[in-house]
């Protein structure tokens, strides 16, 4: 009896010991300390290499320095003469939280290297991070203490993660005086009327369909199937699909649009698109419902070409049983440049970053985004320095200014005029190469990538050059 | 209405016009699916293989509630967060190459055939699952033995959270892949494709089932029928109850960890790797359980098969008509199934109508 009663103290002792482990990783400890997150701000490692290496960064805060020492800048809540708050509500604990953490992650490397270089208009950048769990009501009560006078009040938002999610905050962010950058790419945050004061970067699912639609037409038949989710993010990639598929003459020979519903057996698409013969296939899913129905299709024989809004590929589906058809069938679309798939000035002060700052970090695509967040919160606080106001309203008019240099991560962006003329158009087509994926590399590792080719990029078809936009492809009724 | 669950299930429904009505409508689908058999049976040999093969995995699953539920009185909401555990536990050992919880290197990834060495690795992994439904049990069950019924179905849904925590935090956005030996190849016969993941959980359920079944009429099995039967009277008869759950939550442990296994396998997934949501699987499966009968082990097998051939079918022949049913309606037709079962059967098609249930 003695006997067994130590086993179970010993397994009981090593349950203890897994469980303390599992939640000392750098998000769980994000998600406790949920307060302002000072450690970018008084980060101070020596990384010269990284300072050298983001000389862009370097000489943009060096010039808004030269704008402080000409003159007072006025401030009220976040901003202050030692610190700028900017705010991150994002996902830490919730169905995202993987994903998020990571592009935090490389976020915080980001204001890091900035602080290095004596951050902006002489200040520090303080992220102020919480945790909305990828939860409406979560996000709404965080978003009234990043939108008020305390210690959490921040001067633009980095993140907010979510289409409901920031749409909920849509209405209080132009009484507030706040802008947000949404981890989204609904085509209705273009329309005035939606998200006045919701930045959106880089194409839209809708804008991106219509190329990937374009291209695939151009390289792998006329005929279509479109299968997405129903909803914002599945309905506007679906809708950009169909938009392309008219203007070009294409025949949809299976209409899946708002047919895929998460959760459930997928046999009625999978039937549809194996019956369909389709040259290819469109979707707008997740990367787990679209292996489920891939998996299913090519097992059952069908063979066309698969693409489809990004994120419904990952390219750690790579590393599963699905690899080689992938590899064989899959065309990736998306709205920047993948990891270390080109030499821009980004991608290489990107790459250098993250290898100083994080360099255990798993290889991925999302410090991409990170960087490229970093670098529009960076510009529009720069000319809000430069006009002397870094006030909330302030920002805003700033942000309705400048044109943001993505040193070729993405192509540049502007908010300023028509909608028409300033929606991004250009995306992105790789194919999937299974001998360029390592499963488990770091940043540092000098050979690991994410498996992507490049095949067209920047790419803007006609279809979607000659898009006259007015406002989102899909709208919930 | 219990007087009438005790008569014929026949007499019942020749009584009653809306059971009537149902039954035609039983019939109209049999009668359809024959004749889409006839017109294309290589379409129809394929759609049947794949809902053996969906069928055999909600077997398993129901198997492990029905074992905790028949030992404990308890539905354990917990059940999906053991499968991704158990799947995580496999990948430990293959994907990783240690042994869960350790930095101990798991010395069978090198042996060969390799497929033996993933076999016997999975066998590591199912004993740690087991040692997980051991712990699980004598921490949190063993002290509510006597409490209302309801607060232990309660605290195992809490437990399934708290599972799901470590479970999600262990996946992230990864695919944690178990390298199954046989992936997704499979198969033809004629024009069918059958995927070899639908004989091996075939295969697994009629094992398991053998197994349990002559569990059952072993000592320690039929002291658990006792503990089921009435636990007071087991203990004044000398029964360790104590013992009896913990063997009732390691097998059902064990289980959910298979089909946590197959659930990362066609037809669930295909990608042969734990994601977030191989835990859902459970939930799938409570249909199947519950038009089975709670306590039922051969409910348990006919519910599975029963609830995977009706989801696969319909998934297959009424693909065309979204229209009208909704996108969604692989999700309802379970359920759908169970709830015209329970009118004809109450308590479940082998269910025992005096259990009592949360």
């Amino acid at each position: 009896m003695k006997y067994w009663k130590r086993i179970m103290a010993l397994l009981m002792a090593m349950a203890m010991i897994a469980a303390a482990c599992g939640g000392s990783d750098d998000s769980s400890d994000e998600a406790e300390d949920s307060g302002s997150d000072t450690e970018a701000a008084e980060e101070t490692a020596d990384d010269d290499e990284a300072m050298e290496d983001d000389e862009a960064m370097e000489e943009d805060s060096d010039e808004a320095m030269e704008e402080d020492a000409g003159g007072e800048i006025a401030t009220d809540i976040g901003v202050d003469d030692e610190v700028i708050k900017v705010g991150y509500n994002t996902d830490l604990s919730g169905i995202f939280a993987g994903l998020t953490t990571q592009i935090l992650d490389g976020s915080e490397a980001y204001w890091e290297i900035v602080n290095e270089n004596g951050g902006i208009a002489g200040r520090m950048v303080e992220p102020v991070v919480l945790d909305n769990a990828y939860d409406v009501p979560k996000h709404l009560e965080n978003y009234e203490k990043f939108a008020g006078e305390g210690n959490d009040g921040v001067v633009i938002f980095g993140t907010s993660t979510g289409s409901p999610h920031t749409a909920a905050t849509a209405e209080d962010l132009v009484k507030d005086d706040l802008i947000a950058i949404p981890l989204s790419w609904y085509s209705g945050w273009a329309d005035p009327a939606i998200g006045q004061n919701v930045f959106e970067v880089q194409t839209n699912y809708c804008l991106e369909a219509i190329n990937a639609v374009t291209y695939m037409s151009e390289n792998h038949g006329s005929t279509a199937a479109i299968i997405s989710f129903p909803g914002e993010y599945g309905q506007d990639g679906a809708q950009g699909a169909k938009i392309a598929a008219e203007a070009l003459g294409l025949e949809i020979v299976y209409d899946g649009e708002g047919a895929v519903v998460p959760g459930s057996d997928q046999t009625p698409v999978i039937t549809e698109l194996v019956n369909s013969e389709a040259d290819f296939v469109f979707a707008t899913l997740n990367p787990s419902t679209l292996a489920e129905i891939m998996g299913g299709a090519v097992g059952q024989g069908y063979t066309g070409m698969w693409t489809g809004s990004s994120p419904t590929y990952n390219f750690q589906l790579l590393g599963t049983d699905l690899g080689p058809a992938l590899d064989q069938y899959y065309i990736h679309s998306t709205y920047t440049a993948l990891w270390n798939t080109d030499d821009t000035p980004g991608m290489t002060a990107m790459v250098e970053g993250m290898r100083a700052k994080r360099p255990d970090a798993p290889v991925s695509d999302t410090y991409i985004q990170s960087w490229i967040g970093g670098y529009i919160v960076q510009a529009i606080l720069e000319q809000a320095a430069a006009n002397g106001d870094m006030t909330r309203a302030g920002v805003v008019a700033a942000a309705n200014e400048v044109t943001v240099d993505l040193q070729g991560l993405a192509p540049n962006q502007t908010w300023s005029g028509d909608p028409n003329d300033y929606v991004v158009r250009e995306s992105y087509l790789y194919d999937v190469t299974l001998d360029t994926f390592t499963p488990e590399g770091t940043v540092s590792d000098e050979g690991a990538g994410t498996g992507f080719t490049l095949l067209d990029g920047p790419y803007v078809s006609d279809t979607a050059a000659n898009y006259a936009y007015e406002s989102a492809c899909f709208k919930a009724s | 209405m219990a007087d009438s669950s005790s008569s014929s299930p026949l007499a019942g429904l020749i009584k009653s016009p809306s059971l009537m009505a149902l039954a035609a409508i039983v019939a109209a689908a049999a009668v359809f699916l024959v004749l889409q058999a006839a017109n294309d049976p290589y379409t129809f040999l394929q759609a049947l293989m794949k809902s053996f093969g969906l069928g055999a995995v909600y077997a398993l699953i129901a198997l492990g509630f029905v074992l905790i539920f028949k030992a404990t009185q308890v539905v354990n909401f917990a059940q999906g967060a053991l499968a991704m555990s158990g799947a995580l536990f496999v990948s430990f050992m293959v994907s990783d190459g240690h042994i869960p919880f350790t930095t101990i290197r798991n010395p069978l990834v090198d042996m060969s055939p390799s497929w033996l060495g993933w076999f016997l690795s999975v066998l590591v992994a199912l004993a740690v699952a087991a040692i997980l439904g051991l712990i699980i049990e004598r921490l949190t069950i063993r002290p509510m033995v006597g409490e209302p019924l309801f607060s232990v179905a309660v605290l195992t849904l809490g437990l399934e959270i708290f599972l799901r925590v470590f479970n999600n935090d262990a996946v992230k956005i990864e695919f944690r892949s178990l390298e199954v030996p046989w992936g997704v190849d499979g198969f033809n016969i004629g024009e069918a494709f059958v995927s070899w993941s639908y004989i091996a959980a075939m295969i697994t359920a009629a094992v398991a089932f053998v197994a349990v079944f002559f569990f059952y009429r072993s000592r320690m099995g039929i002291a658990m029928r006792a503990v089921a039967y009435d636990q007071e009277a087991a203990m004044a008869q000398g029964i360790n109850v104590g013992r009896v759950f913990a063997i009732a939550w390691a097998a059902g442990a064990v289980l959910a960890a298979i089909g946590g296994i197959f659930a990362t396998q066609p037809p669930v997934a295909q990608t042969g790797a734990v994601q977030v949501e191989t835990q859902l699987i459970a939930f799938r499966t409570l249909p199947a359980v519950i038009l089975g009968g709670l306590d039922s082990v051969q409910g348990a097998l006919i519910g599975g098969l029963i609830i995977g051939f009706a989801e696969i079918m319909a998934g297959q022949y009424a693909s065309g008509q979204t229209d009208i049913l909704g996108a969604g309606y692989p999700l309802i037709v379970p359920y759908v199934v169970m709830i015209i079962g329970l009118l004809i059967r109450p308590y479940g098609l082998f269910g025992t109508p005096e259990i009592r249930r949360v």
